[in-house]
């Protein structure tokens, strides 16, 4: 357990390391929530206005939300995983007396306790400046929902990055672009990360409600809301944890196949 | 040794740049060059090429099916209908393939920055800037542009312009390209600074991104901000209004005059920047 602390310990210290890159990363955020809130807030703007099953405190808070359930379930540092493989720098940790998968899920913690202590600075930072409606949830079943979804949505997200890693095993030079592709691109618009999935017609939410993308962020934050019955919490809650099970057995089958042909390319 | 150094220090002329118009065509010929040899090494890789192709589709889609649903969800946005604000977003994108496709080696430019190639780019008989600048053009835009310019004539001709609404449309891009220009230098004189710009090109595409939806859902200061101290009022929202015949002929001007100050500003700071330059791993 120690050393696992200790792996947390230096991981915090090397974002600090690197502090302008973390800086510039976080004003990143700020200045996407910018374009966000304004758009909803002017969608809003006349009073008593609802839409897609949102008034306008609800829809505001879902943009500040993103800046926290972001900071929880998207920041990570395992997608440096493929570049590990790629390198042949695996190696080197197959040899320590530590599990792989335990060091990154240490590191990615280490990330998003920082990112998180960060989104909350900027999440009072805005609100003073924005002054918008906030809408805090005070019943408990619902923030301890909340919390499980929270668990399993980063479980997830942790898997899923591995699992896409694991293709630099067979094609390092299409890990990358494979990572965009799913990092930036896929998940970013089918997990609610830039609007909630509830602007789509019924026919398109229930096919992202088969993927897991959903339960990233937008899940989390319409349990946070009370949006949704604890019926439809339970259920949801059942296929995440489905998901997450799924996705295991995906990765566990991946990464062992992925060792055998493992070759320590450039060691 | 000191002493040596400094001599021949003095007599190169660091990076000045030596773009005129009577050297316009042999910038030319150097960018078809470097742009033929970009072009290819990408190509090699076409699994990738086509990865990041569809990425940039789908990116587009997404957000547009977005602003799609949202407007025709609530009727219209800020006075806009579900056609303009669709036409500022198509707008957007021309600004910002353009920028990547002509302005894609910028985002190259550290690794030469830290690992001492920028010598060899300052001693060659040509502007650093612009090798700098347009050293590699981006080829999954060449597929991505005569798409968007399709888009962008099919909705545009809704609101049908007359032909100087269409010749200023025209100028008025040209006119955000060069203040896109002066961003892309702006970014590339502060990483010889301070060796960062993988976060800082990607805030210039953050700030531009706030351009994907007209300026005045903006509130104050925040839209007096985007207007003239990060003008993307000026490089997006502007273009789109004068087509859609909204825009006053005060604010044309001036965002002329907003351009030719930036690139100025912009031409300065880099000169600035050079002298910072220390050569240092090479």
């Amino acid at each position: 357990m120690s050393k696992y602390l200790t792996i947390f310990k230096v991981s915090l210290a090397q974002e600090f390391a690197y502090k302008t890159n973390f800086i510039m990363w976080r004003v990143r955020n700020v200045l996407q929530v910018f374009l966000i809130f304004f758009l909803w807030d002017a969608v809003f703007s006349e009073p008593g206005t609802t839409l897609f099953g949102y008034d306008r405190t609800s829809i505001l808070t879902y943009v500040f939300g993103l800046l926290i359930v972001r900071g929880l379930v998207l920041s990570v540092k395992s997608y440096e995983v493929a570049g590990d493989i790629g390198r042949g720098d695996l190696s080197n940790y197959l040899t320590k007396p530590l599990s792989y998968f335990k060091y990154w899920l240490t590191r990615d913690i280490s990330s998003k306790t920082l990112n998180v202590v960060f989104a909350i600075g900027e999440t009072i930072f805005l609100y003073l400046i924005l002054k918008p409606p906030f809408y805090l949830q005070t019943n408990p079943v619902l923030l301890v929902s909340f919390l499980v979804t929270l668990i399993i949505a980063m479980l997830i997200y942790f898997i899923l990055i591995f699992i896409l890693g694991s293709i630099s095993f067979w094609a390092p030079e299409l890990a990358w672009g494979v990572g965009w592709l799913f990092i930036t691109i896929i998940i970013q618009f089918m997990s609610g990360a830039m609007f909630p999935l509830d602007v789509f017609p019924q026919a398109i939410q229930d096919i992202l409600r088969l993927t897991p993308f959903p339960y990233l962020i937008f899940f989390p934050i319409q349990v946070y809301l009370g949006q949704i019955s604890i019926s439809v919490i339970i259920k949801g809650i059942l296929v995440s944890g489905i998901w997450l099970v799924v996705l295991w057995f995906i990765f566990n089958s991946v990464w062992k196949r992925g060792l055998r042909v493992y070759q320590s390319h450039g060691k | 040794m000191v002493n040596k150094l400094d001599k021949i220090k003095g007599k190169i002329k660091v990076g000045k740049p030596k773009i005129s118009l009577g050297r316009l065509p042999y910038y030319f010929k150097i960018w078809v060059f470097m742009s033929k040899n970009s072009f290819l090494m990408v190509l090699t890789r076409k699994k990738l090429f086509f990865m990041f192709l569809l990425g940039k589709i789908l990116k587009f889609i997404f957000f547009g099916l977005f602003l799609y649903f949202i407007v025709t969800g609530s009727g219209e946005l800020a006075g806009y209908s579900v056609e303009q604000i669709i036409f500022f977003f198509l707008t957007f994108n021309i600004v910002d393939v353009f920028g990547q496709f002509f302005y894609r080696e910028v985002y190259r430019f550290r690794p030469i920055l830290i690992s001492g190639e920028f010598d060899l780019v300052l001693t060659k008989p040509m502007s650093s800037l612009f090798r700098i600048l347009m050293g590699g053009s981006d080829v999954i835009d060449l597929v991505t542009i005569p798409l968007l310019l399709a888009a962008v004539i099919f909705v545009g001709s809704s609101f049908n312009p007359d032909p100087l609404q269409i010749i200023l449309y025209i100028l008025l891009i040209i006119n955000a390209m060069i203040i896109a220009t002066a961003f892309h230098i702006a970014v590339a004189s502060l990483a010889i600074i301070t060796l960062e710009i993988d976060h800082s090109i990607m805030i210039y595409r953050d700030i531009l991104d706030l351009g994907k939806l007209p300026v005045d859902i903006y509130k104050e200061p925040l839209r007096s901000i985007l207007t003239f101290v990060l003008p993307v009022g000026i490089m997006i929202t502007l273009p789109g209004r004068v087509l859609m015949g909204l825009a006053s002929p005060a604010g044309i001007i001036a965002s002329f005059v907003v351009a030719a100050i930036v690139i100025f500003v912009a031409f300065k700071l880099w000169n600035i920047a050079l002298k910072y330059y220390t050569s240092a791993s090479s």
